[in-house]
């Protein structure tokens, strides 16, 4: 049995008559230990699913799944008590910006002792001076020098960096089974981003929790993460393993994406732009989500949606999957492709 | 042929901000620019790359001369900005412009694109509404803007379309040098390359030159011709784009490319493991001020300055360069 178990989790926000949708089916699965990432531009839902898992949509939000179970634990049944016992003990989450998430009015210690009040073992609630010395130790894992000291800091006193180790070491306070990052290093400067990515992989490591890393960093999940999902417009539009799904997509979008990239342009003057933007919530395309920006659409993609199909753990929702050298499966060269390659 | 003069010019160019600490208590000096030399040609990109606090914001601010600088010279087109009188600046602002990193905080929303747009015409030797309009509607085209987006406002768009007014804006003076200061981070990666082949088409055709501040080295390799690192106010390593990024000389912009997650297993670098975070800008450390940081330091470095200086193709600031280029 998996950790994490959802399958068709929807999320739409408005009225019930004229809804947006903010998720739209998403399938994932996640076994202990075991990190994976999930990428998508900004308004592909990949926030909004995590926090769907936490149990943390607000009104009006409305969340519906055929499926959402943590270690065979059924999420969506649990009453509000129970959910709390689970949410931040079971499954904690880490978020982008550390200073508007870590409460300005009360010390680094207070903060950290409040999780282990609400979530900690028995020995733990009740005594205060027991919560101090976890607190410390906690602050120690995370490696923040000088962890005594910083015991009695206001967060407006740390860096960036330090007030993201702050929150990893309130997420992973109590142990969780599932630790989710939701663009964890996006507000650090680089040399900071690769020393917390490299905290949070040891500590995962260590503990043997999953780790969900949510991102639009397709690097970061490359360097880091087992397995990968790609979201558009708020659907999984492929999975499949690290690092096979950079070497060969399935899915137009993951290839458009990748060849975006500066990186893949290296002797190339103009960069592969994917043309067009992410659908809005009032402009979802009929079909493929992905058609109207997709090189190499057809009819079918845009009358008929496709599914997530394919062989398990290596799917995409396209009627056309890429073959290993790139090429749609209905074998027609895009006319852009056509007019790139004429003399 | 001759070398062309450069368009911009800075030398030793400084900026110190007084702080006021409290009562009683000593004012302090925050060197956010501390003595950085560089030049610019038509037409040329200088990539300005470097963590927070690291002065290129304040660099922006004396380049688009918003600031003068407290020392050092800073020559726009030959003439000196330090120096310069109210009306010689006046002359010289319009061939400077500045795109800014967030296009959802940059853009009036009460004003529709077409004020936007037409705003720095009417401010500057105002040619009258109907040049003014032509003008705006010739700058959309160029920039991938239809014409009936003349008369919306900037929540109607997407954030790539957003900074695409922006850099429209920043084009109506028909600037020499745009000052972009991180254009395309706060963009998803499909826009990000929609906006940077637009700068790069855009460079082409009108012989812009620009200052590209980045955090991001994958961009900045892409974009720019010359490169320069900086850190706590210095240039650490200053060079041409190509010797940066293939034969890093200096230990920080090391740790910067290593730093930088890859997409390629073979090009992946061994972790440069950095210590601690940037020290705070009002208490620089001693001597070399990555000294605190760095894996290669030496009691040299505690206490001298290393000044910039050549070495093969670059220029760099550590008193153990050459060492370190031969132990690669």
């Amino acid at each position: 049995m998996a950790l994490l178990e959802v399958e068709d989790l929807h999320v739409e926000f408005g009225s019930v008559s004229d809804p947006i949708i903010a998720v739209d089916g998403v399938q994932l699965t996640l076994e202990a230990g075991e990190v994976v990432g999930c990428v998508g531009e900004s308004g592909s839902g990949k926030s909004v699913t995590a926090l769907a898992l936490m149990g943390l949509t607000e009104f009006p939000g409305r969340v519906r799944a055929h499926r959402l179970a943590l270690a065979g634990h059924d999420l969506r049944t649990l009453s509000g008590r129970q959910h709390r016992r689970i949410v931040g003990k079971e499954i904690a989450m880490i978020f982008q910006d550390p200073l508007a998430s870590l409460d300005p009015c009360y010390t680094v210690a207070f903060q950290l002792a409040e999780t282990l009040r609400v979530h900690g073992t028995h020995a733990e609630r009740s005594s205060a001076k027991l919560r101090r010395a976890r607190a410390l130790e906690l602050l120690r894992q995370v490696e923040i020098p000088d962890a005594e000291a910083r015991l009695a800091a206001f967060p407006h006193q740390l860096s960036g960096g330090m007030a993201q180790r702050v929150m990893i070491a309130m997420a992973i306070a109590c142990n969780p089974k599932l630790l989710i990052a939701d663009e964890p290093t996006t507000a650090l400067d680089v040399t900071v981003q690769a020393q917390v990515l490299g905290l949070l992989l040891k500590l995962q490591r260590e503990r043997g929790m999953a780790l969900l890393l949510i991102t639009h960093d397709l690097a970061v999940v490359a360097e880091t993460a087992q397995r990968v999902y790609v979201m558009y417009a708020g659907q999984v539009v492929e999975t499949g393993p690290v690092p096979g799904i950079f070497a060969a997509p399935l899915h137009p979008y993951t290839q458009a994406l990748l060849a975006a990239l500066p990186e893949h342009n290296l002797d190339r003057k103009r960069l592969k732009a994917i043309r067009g933007v992410v659908p809005g919530s009032r402009d979802r395309p009929s079909g493929c989500l992905l058609h109207p920006r997709c090189d190499y659409a057809l009819e079918r993609c845009r009358a008929e949606r496709p599914r997530l199909e394919g062989a398990r753990g290596r799917e995409s929702r396209c009627h056309f999957p890429l073959d290993e050298r790139g090429r749609p499966t209905h074998g027609w060269a895009p006319m852009s492709r056509v007019r790139a390659s004429s003399p | 042929m001759i070398a062309a003069a450069p368009l911009l010019e800075a030398s030793d160019l400084a900026r110190h901000y007084p702080v006021r600490r409290g009562f009683l208590r000593k004012n302090g000096l925050v060197r956010a620019l501390d003595g950085v030399s560089f030049t610019v040609a038509q037409g040329q990109t200088l990539a300005v790359v470097g963590e927070s606090g690291c002065g290129k914001s304040t660099l922006a601010r004396a380049v688009t001369m918003i600031e003068r600088p407290t020392a050092g010279s800073l020559r726009i087109a030959g003439e000196d900005v330090g120096t310069a009188d109210a009306r010689t600046l006046k002359r010289l602002r319009p061939s400077v412009q500045m795109v800014f990193q967030n296009p959802f905080a940059s853009l009036n929303p009460r004003k529709r694109v077409s004020a936007l747009l037409e705003e720095p015409l009417a401010v500057n030797d105002d040619p009258g509404p109907a040049a003014r309009r032509e003008a705006a509607l010739a700058m959309m085209a160029r920039v991938g803007l239809r014409p009936e987006h003349y008369r919306r406002y900037p929540h109607m768009f997407s954030g790539g379309q957003r900074q695409r007014i922006a850099v429209a804006r920043a084009l109506m003076l028909r600037p020499r040098l745009v000052v972009a200061d991180e254009p395309v981070s706060a963009l998803d990666v499909s826009i990000q390359a929609q906006v940077l082949n637009l700068l790069m088409d855009l460079q082409e055709e009108l012989g812009i030159a620009y200052l590209f501040i980045s955090h991001n080295l994958q961009v900045v390799r892409h974009i720019a011709d010359a490169v320069m690192v900086m850190y706590l106010g210095k240039a650490v390593e200053y060079g041409p784009k190509d010797a940066v990024f293939q034969r890093p000389a200096h230990p920080y912009t090391r740790a910067l490319l290593a730093s930088t997650p890859t997409l390629d297993p073979r090009l992946r670098r061994e972790r440069i493991a950095l210590r601690g975070e940037l020290p705070s800008p009002l208490a620089p450390p001693s001597g070399c001020r990555f000294h605190t940081r760095c894996p290669y330091a030496v009691e040299r470095c505690r206490t001298e300055a290393p000044a910039l200086l050549p070495l093969r193709e670059v220029q760099v600031a550590c008193h153990r360069a050459a060492e370190i280029a031969e132990t690669r």
